[in-house]
């Protein structure tokens, strides 16, 4: 029989280590993808990750369940992660994804062709990911929340701690900034999308 | 929300690309849509942006974190000092300990060497020959009992020749005593008897030591060439594995060679 979060909170706060772990199980892989999509490096959301669950069995007893258990962890995985980002000091949107070497990059630069479209040649697949690290930190963490965890207008504002409206604007004007993106890197035609 | 929809708001074509309006809403946006070219554009545009951002999938991690139980960890984290008795001993204490042992071990070898004493007045034995000793022992009451005897025999031999030499008895013993001499010479053969006899009962003495330290010497000895043979042939096992291995691994090498040779 599976257990509900609920159920298993219950359990772990009574002190049971192993429901705390079977919501890990449950859990890692959504927490993990969120701190990537937000941070943009691999190892680093793994710590976040890590660290989200450790700050969540240590503040169990606190958990009232006032909320979701899921978007308790998930505010906490976004504290971590806006942390993560004020540490670094430096614009998100500047992050070359891993694995790239900015100075190879700048090396094989045509005449022109900017950095942004050699880089989207060259990794098809990332594309959207780099375009995400173009938005600001609010923008993209709204997309992130509604695209790939499905929440909704007000569990996203409730989440950012802002008002509802503020949302749907960041929502758009983040859609806008990757539709240009996209369109720009050839991931998207222009003609075909007015066409329809 | 009211069913009007006017052109340009964007929060509520979000609304209505993620499906979060009321029906009344979904309706009048959908109509709106259907004559506007711009937001028509505008939704087809986002929704294939949307599609894009589904091709965005996170690299595969090794996650498996595990909630273990903190208790041996916050033990081993917490800094006390060590117990007093896994604390290290002092100079002083540890002199006073050798000391101690040492004493112990003093006491516990001259308790000994009083159990290997011999008889009454004999000179005590050296810790080395403790094990002869311990087998010789069995002969020594047999000595004292024969000293017994001896020391019996010659009290009783020393008060008959008391009574023969008494006076006014002297005369009717003198016949008796002619044979044996005068009473000096008496005593005389009297005390080399008892010279023999303490002779004799060395002479056995050691020839029973004699015989017991040979035993234990062949006994020594047959054990030492057992435990040589024994030696000698575990090592002959061990030349016969390794000079097993090492024709498996020229029959492999030859193999080897055999191949790479026919593959050329």
């Amino acid at each position: 029989m599976t257990l509900t979060d609920d159920e298993l909170v219950a359990r772990s706060i009574s002190g049971d280590a192993e429901s705390f772990n079977q919501l890990i199980l449950r859990w890692e892989r959504p927490i993990y993808a969120l701190a990537y999509r937000v941070i943009g490096r691999e190892e680093d959301a793994r710590d976040v990750c890590q660290e989200t669950f450790l700050r969540a069995f240590r503040g169990l007893p606190g958990f009232k369940g006032q909320a979701k258990f899921s978007s308790w962890l998930y505010r906490i995985a976004l504290n971590l992660c806006r942390d993560w980002i004020r540490r670094q000091r430096r614009a998100p949107v500047m992050q070359m994804p891993e694995g790239v070497d900015p100075g190879e990059l700048v090396a094989d630069r045509g005449p022109v062709e900017s950095i942004e479209e050699l880089v989207s040649r060259r990794q098809l697949s990332g594309v959207v990911e780099e375009a995400m690290a173009l938005l600001p930190e609010e923008q993209r963490t709204a997309i992130i929340l509604k695209e790939y965890h499905g929440m909704t207008f007000q569990e996203i504002a409730d989440m950012q701690g802002c008002p509802l409206s503020t949302v749907k604007t960041r929502l758009y004007q983040g859609l806008t900034v990757l539709r240009r993106y996209l369109e720009k890197n050839g991931q998207m035609s222009p003609q075909l999308v007015k066409r329809s | 929300m009211n069913d009007m929809f006017t052109c340009g708001d964007h929060d509520a074509l979000v609304s209505y690309l993620y499906d979060e309006c009321d029906p009344q809403q979904r309706r009048a946006i959908s109509a709106h849509v259907a004559i506007c070219a711009a937001c028509a554009s505008e939704v087809a545009a986002l929704t294939a942006t949307r599609e894009q951002l589904a091709l965005w999938s996170p690299p595969d991690a090794l996650l498996g974190f595990k909630i273990v139980s903190e208790e041996p960890a916050a033990r081993s984290n917490v800094l006390r000092p060590p117990r007093w008795w896994r604390q290290p001993l002092p100079a002083w204490a540890q002199a006073a300990a050798a000391v101690l042992i040492f004493g112990t071990g003093m006491t516990l070898g001259a308790l000994r060497n009083v159990a290997v004493r011999g008889p009454e007045g004999s000179a005590p034995l050296s810790s080395s020959a403790l094990q002869v000793a311990a087998v010789a022992s069995s002969a020594t009451p047999a000595t004292i009992k024969d000293l017994a005897a001896l020391e019996q025999r010659l009290r009783g031999e020393m008060s008959q020749i008391r009574a023969v030499s008494a006076p006014g008895r002297q005369s009717a013993t003198s016949a008796q005593t002619v044979p044996n001499g005068p009473v000096g010479a008496t005593d005389a053969q009297v005390f080399a008897r008892v010279r023999q006899m303490i002779d004799d009962s060395e002479q056995r003495q050691q020839r029973e030591l004699a015989l017991r330290t040979a035993a234990l010497v062949r006994d020594f000895d047959a054990q030492r060439n057992d435990d040589i043979a024994r030696i000698e042939r575990t090592i002959g096992q061990m030349d016969g594995t390794t000079g097993a291995e090492v024709a498996q691994q020229r029959q492999v090498l030859n193999y080897l060679m055999r191949v790479s040779q026919r593959g050329q």
